[in-house]
């Protein structure tokens, strides 16, 4: 299953040989998905949309680093190091939510009706479109900020916990999950029977939400910077290791006394951005050096390198919502954007 | 994979008034053509000339890695990783805490954030500091002497409004608490900018060229000041077992009070010069090169904290000789 990721003999990969590669002069910071195109965005500010039949094309947003980014289906939320939350549609038109001056904001989620974004102790969350925000304050600087499929709850992160905050009636109200340390980027498992949290200490934190029992998993050689739910399991998928590092949420206990499943080795260096392949039990694993791993949930199945070392860690990885397409991008603004399959064009 | 330059961090320190944003303010726009990101708290002094300022609330964790003492700025982490994915290159950034900031935190954050130590290097501790109110301020706030006892340079500033023998007693009592940092005395913070920026005061080749400056005059009790510091050297080559065993337990139960430890090592059979450094709990260490040709072979140590008296320092670094 090893990889020899260090071959001076570089072949170009199948995808590579079917896709169209870009260079641009600032690190993608990230990427979502909008409609059937891909949307990157970068640390000079700018955003690029990925779509099928067409070139990519380039908004200028932001002022500094977009820092976070979210998309809803219908727009993209990004945050900047300007201070200001933007919402983009899929034609590139921007609409200014709101101007926090110097302040960062720091994190954005977003979901069908409702969006929001942090700024350092604050949370804003958006109902509706309604031009006035709820604000949540925190104790200390928001980490991560995530909303559960149905749209229900948003989970706010900082130091000592998360923070749910869920939809009644009239009102939202909260119920704090506390573990000891700094919890960054979170989650909620697609069936929201779970929270999951990303820590400042090499390991990720998770509940069981309806009686808080902790789930504590560690052992990660470096942070963890991305996560995501991969096949019918689900399985959590999380970075930080040689291997993309797989934790079993399905059962009474999800991950509670078992192993993670570990596949697409990266050798003797980490992964840093792992996304799922939609529909399927596969995984793929981005890694330090900008290599690409795709592999099978499945210790016992062979694993594929998708795309060759670029020298700088990868740092964004989506999936076309029909599938046909993938965009790889990292810290030093390479991206390949390539049909998924062969025969696809 | 690609080797990515390090940005070096310069963390401003002092109390307020002392001539912190004066010192700032220098640096800007001396060095003007350079590329400069400030990281300033929001209970600072205002009045900042530069494009790009970032408002830090020195937020302080407590590091869940069973270290008690570990404490790192979550805010520096956060504001360090935005900086790094910005499309230009930083020449340097600039920390300013607040003046009642323990340095420590901000330290500790480049030896145990990895995101932060790959991208970033701790370049040095600036500490400016009143010649005046300095001597009162030690007395009053322990800030005053962690700032003191973690500076690489102390800045003396205003150096004009107190007699040549006040500015002496002073002086004696910065380097009572830290016989390693460069003193350069100022008004209106006017010092050389190159004796201030780029000096690598944490990398361990700088832990060579560095000679702590004990006073002789170091057995006055004017001041019964918290935080002191001690050194040995040793003739005798040491037995690299018993001083990893020994150093390592030291570090354990004594490293709350312990804030800065360095020191070159001559170990027993060994060819090369051993360097650490340490932060509290944390520390860096490692082989710097075979001994110069004509330098003596000798084993030297320092240590800056509080209680050293009661830690059974001399015994146990004469305990580790071969």
């Amino acid at each position: 299953m090893n990889i020899d990721l260090q071959t001076k003999n570089i072949v170009k990969t199948k995808l590579e040989q079917r896709g169209n590669e870009y260079k641009i002069k600032a690190p993608v910071t990230g990427s979502v998905v909008l409609n059937n195109a891909v949307v990157t965005s970068f640390g000079d500010g700018s955003l690029r949309f990925f779509g099928l039949n067409q070139e990519p094309f380039e908004v200028k947003a932001h002022k500094g680093v977009i820092l976070t980014m979210s998309s809803n289906g219908q727009f993209v939320f990004t945050g900047g190091d300007d201070g200001k939350f933007l919402k983009i549609s899929s034609d590139g038109q921007i609409n200014e939510i709101y101007n926090f001056g110097s302040q960062w904001v720091d994190c954005v989620a977003s979901i069908e009706n409702f969006f929001a974004c942090s700024s350092g102790k604050k949370a804003y969350l958006w109902v509706n479109d309604d031009s006035k925000p709820l604000i949540m304050d925190n104790s200390s600087t928001v980490g991560g900020l995530s909303f559960d499929l149905e749209g229900n709850k948003l989970a706010v992160s900082s130091y000592g916990g998360v923070t749910v905050w869920q939809r009644g009636d009239r009102r939202w109200k909260s119920s704090r999950f506390v573990w000891k340390g700094s919890h960054g980027k979170v989650t909620f498992s697609p069936d929201g029977k779970y929270l999951v949290s990303a820590m400042q200490e090499n390991e990720v934190h998770g509940w069981r939400i309806r009686d808080k029992i902790d789930l504590a998993m560690a052992g990660y050689p470096s942070k963890i910077k991305s996560f995501t739910w991969a096949g019918s399991t689900p399985f959590l998928v999380t970075s930080g290791a040689s291997e993309a590092i797989c934790w079993p949420f399905d059962g009474k206990d999800g991950p509670l006394g078992r192993k993670p499943t570990c596949v697409a080795n990266g050798g003797k260096q980490n992964a840093t951005f792992v996304e799922n392949l939609p529909q399927e039990n596969a995984v793929f694993a981005g890694f330090q050096d900008g290599s690409v791993v795709l592999s099978e949930i499945d210790e016992t199945k062979k694993s594929y390198l998708i795309r060759n070392a670029t020298g700088s860690e990868v740092t964004a990885i989506s999936i076309s919502n029909d599938k046909s397409h993938i965009l790889i991008g990292d810290a030093m603004g390479n991206i390949l954007w390539s049909p998924l399959w062969a025969g696809d064009n | 994979m690609q080797t990515v330059e390090q940005v070096p961090v310069t963390v401003l320190t002092g109390f307020l008034g002392a001539g912190k944003t004066t010192l700032l303010n220098r640096i800007l726009t001396e060095h003007h053509g350079r590329k400069y990101a400030v990281i300033v708290n929001e209970f600072g002094e205002q009045g900042i000339d530069n494009d790009l300022v970032v408002d830090a609330d020195e937020e302080v964790f407590e590091m869940n890695n069973g270290c008690i003492c570990c404490t790192v700025r979550g805010d520096l982490i956060r504001i360090l990783g935005g900086l790094m994915k910005r499309a230009d290159q930083l020449d340097a950034i600039i920390v300013e805490t607040t003046g009642l900031a323990d340095p420590a935190p901000v330290a500790q954050t480049f030896f145990v954030d990895q995101d932060v130590a790959d991208r970033t290097k701790l370049d040095a501790i600036v500490t400016v500091a009143d010649a005046v109110h300095l001597n009162s301020q030690l007395g009053e706030h322990h800030e005053a002497e962690e700032q003191i006892a973690f500076a690489d340079v102390v800045l003396l500033n205003k150096v004009d409004l107190v007699d040549e023998k006040g500015l002496e007693n002073v002086k004696k009592r910065i380097k009572k608490i830290n016989p390693y940092a460069k003193i350069i005395k100022t008004t209106r913070c006017a010092a050389p900018l190159d004796e201030i920026l780029g000096l690598n005061a944490f990398s361990l080749k700088r832990v060579l060229e560095v000679e702590p400056d004990f006073l002789e005059s170091d057995h006055d009790h004017d001041h019964d000041d918290d935080v002191t510091s001690v050194s040995f050297v040793s003739e005798t080559p040491l037995n690299m077992d018993k001083f990893q065993t020994w150093f390592g337990n030291l570090l354990q139960t004594h490293g709350q009070d312990i804030l800065r430890s360095k020191g070159i090592l001559n170990f027993a059979e060994k060819d090369e010069r051993y360097v650490f450094q340490g932060v509290h709990m944390l520390m860096d260490a490692s082989p710097m090169g075979p001994w110069p040709k004509n330098a003596e072979r000798n084993s030297r140590v320092v240590f800056i904290g509080r209680n050293l008296e009661n830690m059974g320092l001399q015994e146990g670094f004469e305990g580790c000789k071969s």
